[in-house]
């Protein structure tokens, strides 16, 4: 049987999200032939009885080539299953039925307005991904296939698109994407991007910069060490107004009142609370951190909310050869999708960027043998680069007025306390990174 | 093109390239400093020519010479007060004519700086033209009764010069001037000097000179209203220079220094459609500082993005790029691009600035770290370009920072460790500059007889490598294409030319680096190594993984795939 062939399968995918309980049972909701050979699956897999739905590209062929063999899912009368997303014969099958928006059953493949793929692309699956698979083609186009489905639009396809459609600068040109109704909602099931050819995230040019500057020689400061970033984290705190800028003119906008404010302010020491009954190593900065949260129940002014990016850190933005481009606009994982779709203040993006930094600058001292030497130097490193992004950011047009600073402030403080707990679950040894967010002459 | 037979100074039985300098490795030398041959203390071209052995076995395929005209020496030669006459102590024409003959014998070709928007005000033109305005020379230069005009246009050496005016009392007028006050430009718009300029350049030619390094070229015309840079009738005199060329001499070529962006730049090679018809060659200039600073910064992105915005150039013109020559680059150049890069990482940074001006040569630039050394002649050997070596930097030649101005990095070639390092039998008093004698970079330690005779110097490593460079034209001639890399430390990039390809891999960070190339438009290819011809592991579906020590760098042949897959 199919479902089993799937479910013996599927308990060892990486993007396979209930790993390690057990898989009740497994069944084919939708299985639609986009070709021969090539089938669309959506399963929902049960597990303790909650219920999960994936999408599986279903290649059959009477035997396989070598390149394929680690793809197998089973043998099935006379065919070979396999994952198909692995077979660049087939995947060039999703750029022809989008550049014709071809629809197959349920589903209905779609270009962007004004867009020509090229279709004779060859695809690669993008290593490394934990939660969706991506296919690179040539070095032309990324399709991410989310695998786990979510019902309604992806936000990042609605975000991207609704930028483009701006000419917006700083985003990667969507192409195309495939979608169909899941419990009557229409959804997202692929969407595919500019492939941004020669790029790395902002965070491998970080740390290149982080690594420089601890093996600089004894006196030479963060400005004068060679691998200096701060002209990087200019121009990028200068793209984050861009596209902050971009998002308030492509969605709507609204303001929160002072009153909800204070309601905020309230959320930030509410998440303190929890947090320092867990670790208790937070409780030496409950004061400094209360007081921090306080400032923000002082706002005289409302506070400009809009869509944001929402996971904004160094690993979303990519340096091509000429400039940064900002990815990954789903907003915070994990959390429901009217949540990441809600209007926020930028600045909670700007927090995000300054905690990675801080991150950046301290993660290569876990477990670094010089540490405590190194440590004035990670502290000079996120000054100064912080300090840089927020110019940057300012120069653009980004907007911090004075009691934004109180509120950008608590926000990065709420991350951090976050992070602490992050940490302290996941990677004890990681905790101090957090931690020195609270040590800060910036207090 | 011409009808006319041009009698061939190379092998007769050999066809002539006449895209030769497409592949050349440049060599940029001064006869100043490069050997003496009557002991004097300076410099001659019958000192050159007795060192013509020594640049043919580096592999020199053209020698750029830097002014060698009878000058008063206000501006290293560059205020030309005879563009016919040699100056005395460099020697004749007659020495001249040896040099282009025993170069040309040995396959190299010479080519020389020409100054073609002004002279020395001790040119007879100029004298002629300040006291007789009537004559015929009276119009040879841009005179004024007002110091007003052309106020849009910038002054270039703004330490020294407070206005493009100056006021001759002679004349009672105001003469035009882009440079020193002691240099007035020539007036173009008089038919007379521009073919007056005609002649110059053929009575050269006919000598056998291979070209011209045509110095500062966008400043020809004046124009009410511009900033007298870049002018259309510029251009317009220029392929009318190249067309003269072409006519009589097919396989010379024309070098244009334009200290401009790429964008600009690229208007010097003419009309793309028949490959350019304008200069043949043009510098770089923005290409050499971000190489500095890529490694400084230990990213390739200061490299990745000039050569992104590097526009295409017309098929038959090549740029020249070079990591040290006696040019300085100036960052008023950059200014003016918006998005640049080098206004906010270049100015900024206080040691890139006092670093890559000209007052350092390679060696002490890289603080005498041979691994990058080595990584930056890579580079300059790989990239797009014919590369220019600038004399001594074959052997990490020092400089000597109190010798002031540019004459840190001019001192006397270092030949072994004899008196005066085997440049002159002079008494070392009598030097034009005194040699470099510190502890590190001193003659003698230091010098070309001590470095030939060790097969693990710098010198045989170079000889080596321009040789590798020569056995692949697709260096000279091939596409360049970057590859994406995993590793924002690590530049990497494909030259291909048919079945010529190139994989040049290079590690711009002091630290070990992995890198993953997508390299599977190569499938079933075996790189192999191109120093020691080891073969690499074949190129699958898969990311290619190599690591590179720091400042590492390998350059493999891509070969033709034995075994296509499936």
């Amino acid at each position: 049987m199919l479902d089993e062939l799937l479910v013996a399968w599927i308990g060892h995918q990486r993007w396979f999200g209930g790993k390690g309980r057990p898989i009740d049972r497994l069944s084919v909701e939708s299985d639609v032939e986009l070709t021969p050979g090539l089938r669309h699956l959506i399963v929902a897999v049960w597990q303790e009885g909650s219920r999960d739905r994936y999408q599986i590209l279903l290649g059959q062929r009477y035997d396989l080539p070598d390149r394929l063999e680690h793809a197998v899912i089973g043998q099935f009368h006379d065919w070979l299953l396999y994952d198909a997303v692995h077979d660049y014969e087939l995947t060039g099958w999703l750029l022809d039925g989008m550049a014709g928006d071809e629809d197959r059953g349920d589903l209905r493949m779609r270009h962007t307005p004004g867009v020509t793929i090229d279709t004779s692309q060859r695809s690669l699956v993008l290593g490394a991904e934990q939660s969706n698979t991506s296919l690179v083609y040539g070095d032309a186009y990324i399709c991410k296939l989310f695998r786990r489905l979510i019902p309604g639009i992806n936000p990042e396809l609605e975000v991207v698109a609704a930028l483009a459609a701006r000419n917006a600068p700083h985003i990667a040109q969507p192409y195309g994407w495939i979608e169909c109704d899941l419990d009557g909602t229409p959804t997202t099931l692929a969407f595919m991007q500019r492939f941004l050819p020669n790029a790395n995230d902002g965070w491998d040019l970080a740390l290149a910069s982080v690594r420089d500057l601890y093996n600089s020689a004894p006196g030479i400061d963060a400005a004068e060490a060679g691998g200096d970033f701060a002209a990087e984290s200019r121009r990028l705190g200068a793209a984050t107004a861009r596209v902050h800028h971009e998002l308030a003119e492509a969605f709507p906008t609204d303001v929160i009142e002072t009153h909800e404010v204070k309601r905020m302010a309230e959320g930030f020491r509410r998440r303190l609370g929890r947090a320092v009954a867990e670790v208790p190593e937070l409780r030496e900065y409950v004061g400094a951190l209360e007081a921090a949260y306080h400032l923000v129940e002082d706002h005289t002014v409302e506070v400009p909310v809009q869509r944001v990016h929402g996971d904004y850190h160094l690993g979303q933005v990519m340096r091509t050869p000429t400039d940064w481009v900002v990815l990954d606009f789903e907003g915070e994982p994990g959390q429901p999708l009217a949540e990441r779709r809600a209007l926020s203040s930028p600045l909670r993006d700007v927090a995000g960027m300054l905690r990675s930094f801080d991150y950046a600058a301290r993660h290569l001292l876990a477990g670094h043998a010089d540490a405590a030497a190194l440590e004035p130097r990670a502290d000079e490193w996120s000054r100064r680069n912080r300090a840089a992004f927020l110019e940057g950011y300012a120069e653009a047009g980004g907007v911090i007025s004075a009691d934004g600073v109180a509120l950008l402030r608590a926000f990065e403080l709420s991350k951090a306390v976050y992070e602490v707990v992050y940490e302290a679950r996941n990677r004890p040894s990681w905790i101090g990174i957090p931690l020195a967010a609270f040590r800060q002459d910036a207090f | 093109m011409s009808s006319t037979p041009i009698p061939n100074a190379f092998d007769e039985e050999k066809p002539r390239d006449p895209y030769w300098y497409k592949r050349a490795v440049f060599y940029e030398v001064l006869i100043r400093g490069f050997a003496d041959s009557n002991g004097d203390g300076t410099g001659d071209i019958k000192g050159l020519i007795d060192k013509l052995d020594y640049l043919q076995w580096l592999g020199v395929d053209c020698l750029w010479l830097l002014p060698l005209y009878e000058s008063p020496l206000r501006d290293g030669g560059y205020d030309i007060a005879d563009f016919m006459k040699i100056l005395p102590e460099f020697g004749d024409l007659g020495d001249f004519v040896k040099l282009v003959d025993e170069a040309h014998k040995r396959g190299m070709r010479v080519i020389a700086d020409l100054v073609m928007n002004h002279t020395s005000d001790a040119h007879p033109w100029f004298q002629a033209s300040r006291h007789d305005p009537e004559g015929p020379f009276g119009d040879f230069y841009v005179w004024a009764d007002s110091d007003t005009g052309y106020s849009d246009a910038r002054v270039i050496f703004i330490d020294t010069e407070t206005s493009n005016w100056t006021y001759d009392p002679v004349r009672g007028q105001h003469y035009w001037h882009r440079f020193f006050h002691h240099q007035p430009d020539l007036n173009y718009e008089n038919p007379d000097v521009q073919d007056a300029m005609l002649e110059v350049l053929r009575f050269w030619l006919d000598l056998g000179i291979d070209g011209f390094r045509l110095d500062a070229v966008p400043y020809l015309f004046e124009e009410e209203g511009t900033n007298c840079e870049n002018l259309p009738r510029t251009h317009e005199y220029l392929k009318r220079v190249r067309k003269e060329v072409d006519r009589i001499y097919p396989d010379r070529v024309l070098l244009a220094e334009a200290n401009q962006w790429p964008t600009d730049v690229v208007e010097y090679f003419g009309d793309p459609v028949g490959g350019g018809d304008e200069c043949h060659m043009a510098f770089h200039f923005p290409l050499m500082p971000r190489i500095f600073m890529a490694v400084r910064r230990e990213s390739r992105y200061p490299i990745s993005e000039i050569l992104a915005q590097t526009p295409k150039i017309p098929e038959h013109c090549q740029w020249g790029i070079f990591l040290r020559n006696h040019d300085e680059l100036t960052l008023e150049m950059v200014t003016d691009e918006e998005r640049d890069y080098m206004y906010t990482e270049y100015a900024k940074d206080p040691r890139m600035r006092a670093n890559v001006g000209i007052r350092r040569r390679l060696a002490p630039l890289l603080e005498n770290d041979r691994n990058q050394i080595e990584l930056f002649t890579a580079l300059l050997l790989s990239l797009p370009g014919s590369p220019v070596l600038y004399y001594g930097d074959e052997i990490g030649m020092g400089d000597n920072i109190w010798l002031g101005d540019r004459d840190g990095v001019r001192t006397p070639m270092q030949w072994d460790p004899d008196r005066n390092a085997g440049f002159s039998d002079c008494d070392p008093g009598r030097l034009y500059l005194p040699v470099i004698m510190d502890p590190i970079y001193g003659y003698q330690g230091l010098n070309v007889e001590a470095q030939q005779r060790n097969n693990g110097s710098l010198l045989h490593w170079t000889r080596r490598m321009i040789e590798i460079r020569k056995r692949h034209p697709v260096f000279g001639l091939g596409e360049f294409a970057e590859l994406n890399s995993s590793n924002p430390s690590v530049l990497a990039f494909v030259r291909e030319l048919g079945d010529d390809r190139m994989l040049c891999v290079n590690n711009l960070s002091r630290f070990p680096q992995p890198v993953e190339l997508d390299l599977r438009r190569f499938v079933g290819v075996s790189p192999v190594e191109t120093m020691g011809g080891v073969p690499f592991p074949a190129i699958g579906e898969l990311p290619y993984l190599l690591t590179l020590p720091g400042h590492g760098f390998y350059w493999f042949t891509l070969p033709p795939a034995i075994t296509q897959e499936e």
